[in-house]
């Protein structure tokens, strides 16, 4: 005999038969159904296999705690494994596959692992795989992930789309059953902002199963009144399919909404799934409790259900467990079930009661066992029958369905998700949530309250309390009538269960059964931290829901101690497994980082540049033309063009920032190791900006465009950084000082123009006389360009080594001016450069960037030792420079390196010997930090930091790169290469 | 070149506004906005500013302590800037960002909801009224939010990253749409 669906009841559309599929067989389901439920109904006990014996296993729980019934849905990239059968909504076409098992569920080569099983106990795999050691990775581990395991990932791209959203409220109530419920109507009504957010697809929680009556309704019914009048409210969100998985700092809780896992074919401008942060100014969790399974042999047989499971089937999913029912109770759970199930027409044969009386009567037709437990099962594939265990005695009861009550477990993850320790309580028989927690209140089943009407009352006063505390009036409640409420025992636990034979379950996913858990204890494993990482009860997709109570009860029976001595294991986010789809949201492809576009990139477009990412920017790399076969002849053409007639790089991305304000100078001053107190208005200058530590931190140009009104710029990579330092120094070294600074990157598109030629061309557009007179070298200031039409700023200044000018226009005409500047110097050879171009010209001249400013290097390593002020009282790393290490004699220094050959080449990190010297740590004399080829001195040059480098000039060493097996004879020099005495730049 | 007249282009110029029942994504004009910087200390910097901004298609967002936006749909005059400039002080510094800055109209009454796929602000009219501004991430870019209807809202945020942002926008809309 086996399960089926019943002739009438439950909360199905009996109108909307649904097709689907399990490991390709057809069957047909209702709307309204779950997989669990369809499959039930289909007859299908068998679903799944299990993780390490591969027993048969059925379908244990109705919801989010399923540790058996995992199985893979969908195919292709939307194919998602371990999805636990019961929470999964069916639709139409749905296709799932069970799971860890070949070739077939029903044929399973890997059982044999069963009679292996005396050998497989906890700590096996510790004790037997310890060596020898290599082939642990090469031979045990691919062979147990091999043989144990659950479901497979697919290798193909998930073709959905997932996103994260914030939500914010008053009150965040969690879980939508009777206590949510009432909870959601109270603060809801008193006008406070509430989300009210469930796992499930119907909000009601145990009212959609209770047979209880509300207010004369039935419970569902009042369920989905409940629900209608919430949804009505403009202040209320009612937010269903979405499992509320952790609770963060700032009363932050975590949620994943499952938008279009119920359905066959996802809308592409949907998410399949969305990750809410919720901020909650106060919450409740109404999450109920969860039944806990009795540990007797073969309770893992399919068949086998919880008792609060099987009720929901019967009366949510009108699905009868089988033909022939036993119920195992050790409270008075079981007694609401018999009721329900005979009502139903299913037989109950047994009620086995581990008391010697029940809080309730009962009156129906099964057979009354008390003061007796189940202690073992039989059948293959399916359970038969059971043994119960009576004052000694055994007797063996033909059954096809048994029903287990093992009491209540509160559902208390999230209340422990900030560091809070669950507290046992003796008289409730449970662990409960640490008290006093700040903004979180618990009510209902979760706080182990029993019973519909106290339940409803417990929200409706918890919820009641919380409006009040947000200042809002609350008017009177009204709790609801309540007929047929059921009775309120916990029950003893029931630990360990005389008399087991066969194999007796705590987890069920992680196969660690009775005998594993005693193990564990008399092997010295018996802290509970321990206990789980030794035998892995508790680990896995279900994070021990079911087992870890049992689990606590039996260490502490086993120890001799209370389960408040043992304790728990640390709770942590998140409830249920959350995709990662989920959490990467719409950070992916496209849209996996931010793009910043300079305000020349179309210009740089239009011209084929081949655009590089630095940061977040994309910069021009170099300008390829036709005929032109590799980067490296583009950038010789470009660079050998700057040096002959002009080029036109784009360098609006460097960090530009307005300074400004009656102490700016001072400011400035004190920023920079070199002096800027004296700089006059309309010059620019060079400098250099230490850490605390002396270390250079960034260099650029600062202009003094006005008496008190500076323009800086930094390196593109610093922009940011220098910002932060700049608003750091002005608001907490220096209050004092009155300065304002303001970020100016993105108003100015900034363009060099460099080359002989760079005046001749730049002086067609803008209006002032540019002559090197009136404007020499490291002159700044604003000009009128194309007769007044357009204002910009203008600087003399170059990275290049030529005479050059970089100039900066209001962002939104960038392109339309760089397009001027291309027509004026068509005639005059100019040609777009990238940065390729510009690191060679720069390597050429010896200036140095972030290669060389690499937080190691002081000034005087790079040659700039006289630009540190010796006369200012004070400036950002002044006092640490004075460190004797930092002047010692042998700091690398910067230094040019050619090679002798000039037909051979080196890479930028290769490191620096002496010539003839081992390549050893000990023989290190310092690495090259940038390298290019030099088409004006026909080979590659570098610049480097040696030990003692500027007095080395001529020497020669070996650059060695020890990653691509390369030795190169090479000589020290000096490390500007061309136009040493600085004549072009002074044209 | 005195006779060529350089032509201006928009960040968001070849984008197209976004528009459904629910929501309405455009790109606003790239006018005038001028970043105004209080001297430490002052006071009332903000009826200050009124003064400057009597027309109503001029409004002040406030930026952060001591500083605001002062925009306007039209581009202001470079010597008409100047002027203002020279009027703020010494109160107060402006700088031009009318090019670094750009701005973004998303409206309608899901508009609160999509942008919620990206800020951590609470918009509900009853803690971020009209008038409320506020600097803060959109997703990975970080921007400047003002309600400035019951539901609509302008977006601030820096050239650079505006295409960027406007496809995260874009995106953020499509359930609307």
């Amino acid at each position: 005999m086996t399960s089926y669906r019943l002739p009438k009841g439950g909360l199905i559309d009996r109108q909307a038969p649904l097709s689907f599929t399990f490991d390709g067989t057809p069957l047909q389901g209702l709307a309204g159904d779950s997989l669990a439920s369809a499959l039930l109904a289909n007859g299908q006990l068998l679903v799944g296999r299990s993780f390490k014996y591969h027993r048969p296993r059925g379908i244990l729980t109705a919801g989010a705690a399923e540790p058996n019934a995992l199985v893979t849905i969908g195919r292709g990239g939307r194919t998602e494994p371990n999805t636990r059968a019961t929470m999964q909504e069916l639709y139409e076409g749905l296709e799932a596959q069970s799971q860890n098992r070949w070739p077939s569920l029903n044929f399973d080569v890997g059982a044999l692992n069963g009679l292996l099983s005396p050998f497989l106990g906890a700590g096996f795999y510790y004790k037997t795989f310890m060596w020898p050691a290599p082939l642990w990775e090469k031979l045990y581990e691919p062979f147990i992930r091999r043989a144990a395991g659950l479901g497979k990932a697919s290798y193909e791209a998930d073709p959905d789309a997932y996103e994260k959203s914030w939500a914010h409220c008053d009150l965040l109530v969690i879980g939508a059953g009777p206590t949510g419920l009432a909870a959601a109507l109270t603060a809801g009504r008193a006008g406070a902002r509430v989300i009210l957010v469930d796992e499930g697809s119907l909000p009601g929680g145990s009212l959609l199963f209770d047979t209880a009556t509300i207010d004369g309704k039935a419970a569902a019914d009042f369920a989905r009144d409940a629900s209608g009048e919430l949804q009505s409210m403009p202040n209320l969100r009612v937010m269903m399919r979405t499992t509320a998985f952790g609770w963060y700092d700032g009363n932050v809780f975590g949620a994943v909404e499952r938008v279009q896992k119920h359905v066959r074919d996802p809308v592409n401008h949907v998410p399949v799934e969305r990750l809410w942060r919720i901020v909650a100014r106060q919450a409740l969790l109404a999450t109920g409790a969860e039944e806990r399974p009795l540990v007797f042999g073969g309770n893992d047989r399919p068949g086998v259900m919880m008792a609060s499971a099987m009720r929901a089937y019967l009366n949510r999913y009108g699905v009868a467990p089988g033909k022939a029912t036993a119920i195992f109770t050790m409270n008075d759970s079981g007694y609401a079930l018999a009721r329900d199930l005979e009502a139903a027409g299913v037989d109950v044969v047994a009620i086995v009661d581990s008391r010697p009386s029940a809080g309730v009567e009962y009156h129906g037709k099964a057979r009354l066992v008390r003061e007796a437990v189940v202690c073992g099962t039989k059948g293959r594939k399916t359970i038969s029958a059971i043994e119960v265990y009576r004052d000694g005695r055994k007797e063996t009861i033909a059954i096809d369905a048994l029903a287990m009550a093992g009491g209540g477990s509160p559902i208390i993850h999230l209340a422990c998700h900030r560091g809070g320790k669950p507290v046992w309580s003796p008289e409730k028989a449970a662990f409960l949530a640490p008290e006093g927690l700040k903004d979180l209140a618990v009510a209902g089943a979760v706080a182990a309250t029993t019973g519909l009407a106290a339940c409803l009352g417990e929200g409706a006063a918890k919820a009641q309390a919380i409006v009040k505390d947000l200042g809002l009036s609350c008017p009177p409640v009204a709790i609801p009538n309540v007929d047929g409420d059921e009775g309120a025992d916990p029950g003893r636990p029931l630990w360990s269960i005389p008399g087991v034979k066969g194999k007796a379950f705590v987890d069920f996913q992680n196969d660690v059964n009775l005998k594993d858990i005693g193990l564990a204890v008399r092997e010295g494993y018996s802290h509970v931290e321990l206990a789980k990482r030794y035998t892995t009860s508790g680990m896995a997709t279900d994070q021990g829901k079911l087992s870890n109570v049992n689990a606590i009860g039996l260490i502490a029976k086993a120890r001799g101690v209370s389960p408040a001595e043992v304790g728990t294991t640390t709770f942590r986010p998140f409830y249920t497994p959350v995709s990662f789809g989920a959490l990467t949201g719409a950070h992916t492809g496209h849209h996996f980082q931010p793009v910043r576009k300079s305000p020349l990139h179309d210009w740089a477009k239009k011209h084929g540049a081949v655009f590089v990412e630095t940061g977040l920017w994309y910069r021009s790399s170099w300008f390829p033309r036709t005929g032109e076969r590799t980067w490296r002849e583009s950038v010789e053409r470009e660079v050998l063009n700057v040096r002959k007639n002009a080029g036109l790089c784009d360098v609006s991305m460097l960090g530009k920032i307005e300074i400004s304000g009656r102490d700016a100078a001072e400011f400035l001053n004190r920023v920079y190791c070199n002096a800027f107190l004296k700089l006059p208005v309309g010059r620019a200058r060079y400098g250099l900006m230490l850490r605390e530590d002396g270390m250079i931190y960034d260099d650029g140009t600062t202009s003094r465009l006005e008496e008190n009104r500076f323009f800086m710029t930094t390196t593109t990579a610093y922009a940011a950084g220098v910002m932060n330092h700049l608003e750091f120094c002005a608001q907490a070294l220096w209050p004092d000082l009155e300065v304002r600074l303001a970020s100016i990157t993105d108003q100015w598109a900034q363009m060099a123009i460099a080359g002989p030629k760079a005046r001749t061309i730049l002086q067609k557009v803008v209006d002032e006389d540019i002559s090197d007179a009136a404007f020499p070298f490291l002159a700044a200031k604003e000009v009128s360009l194309f007769g007044g039409a357009l204002h910009g700023c203008l600087f003399r200044i170059s990275f290049s080594g030529e005479l050059a000018y970089e100039l900066a226009v209001p962002a939104g005409y960038g392109e339309s001016v760089a397009d001027a500047l291309m027509e004026a110097g068509k005639d005059h050879g100019i040609m777009p450069y990238g940065v390729e171009t510009l690191s060679v010209l720069r390597i050429e001249k010896g200036h140095v960037t972030h290669n060389e400013i690499n937080g190691t290097v002081v000034p005087a390593d790079l040659g700039f030792g006289k630009m540190v002020s010796a006369t200012k009282p004070d400036f950002i790393g002044k006092a640490m420079l004075q460190r004797e290490g930092l002047a010692a004699p042998d700091r690398p220094q910067l230094v040019g390196v050619v090679p002798f050959n000039p037909e051979q080449s080196f890479r930028t990190g290769s490191h620096i010997l002496a010539k003839g010297a081992a390549a050893t740590l000990e023989n290190d004399q310092g690495y090259v930090t940038s390298s290019a080829y030099s088409p004006h001195i026909g080979s590659t040059i570098a610049l480097a930091l040696v030990k003692n480098g500027p007095d080395r000039h001529g020497e020669e060493v070996v650059v060695w790169n020890g990653l691509y097996g390369e030795s190169t004879p090479a000589r020290l020099c000096n490390p500007v290469f061309f136009d040493p005495q600085n004549e072009r730049l002074h044209v | 070149m005195s006779e060529f007249r350089p032509t201006h282009r928009p960040a968001l110029g070849t984008k197209q506004t976004v528009s459904s029942a629910a929501l309405r994504l455009s790109p606003l004009p790239e006018g005038t906005i001028i970043h105004v910087l209080a001297q430490p200390g002052e006071q009332d910097v903000v009826s200050f500013l009124g003064r400057f901004t009597k027309s109503p298609a001029h409004a002040v967002r406030p930026v952060s302590p001591g500083q605001w936006f002062i925009v306007h749909d039209e581009p202001m005059p470079h010597q008409e800037m100047k002027s203002l400039f020279a009027t703020l002080e010494p109160r107060a510094t402006g700088v031009d960002q009318s090019h670094g800055r750009v701005r973004i109209r998303i409206e309608g009454k899901m508009a609160s909801r999509a942008l919620s796929k990206g800020t951590a602000i609470d918009l509900d009219p009853s803690v971020f009224p009209i008038g409320q501004s506020a600097v803060t991430l959109i997703g990975h870019i970080a921007a400047h939010i003002t309600r400035v209807g019951s539901e609509a809202f302008e977006i601030i945020v820096l050239r650079g990253f505006a295409e960027s942002l406007w496809d995260d926008l874009a995106r953020m809309s499509l359930e609307f749409s």
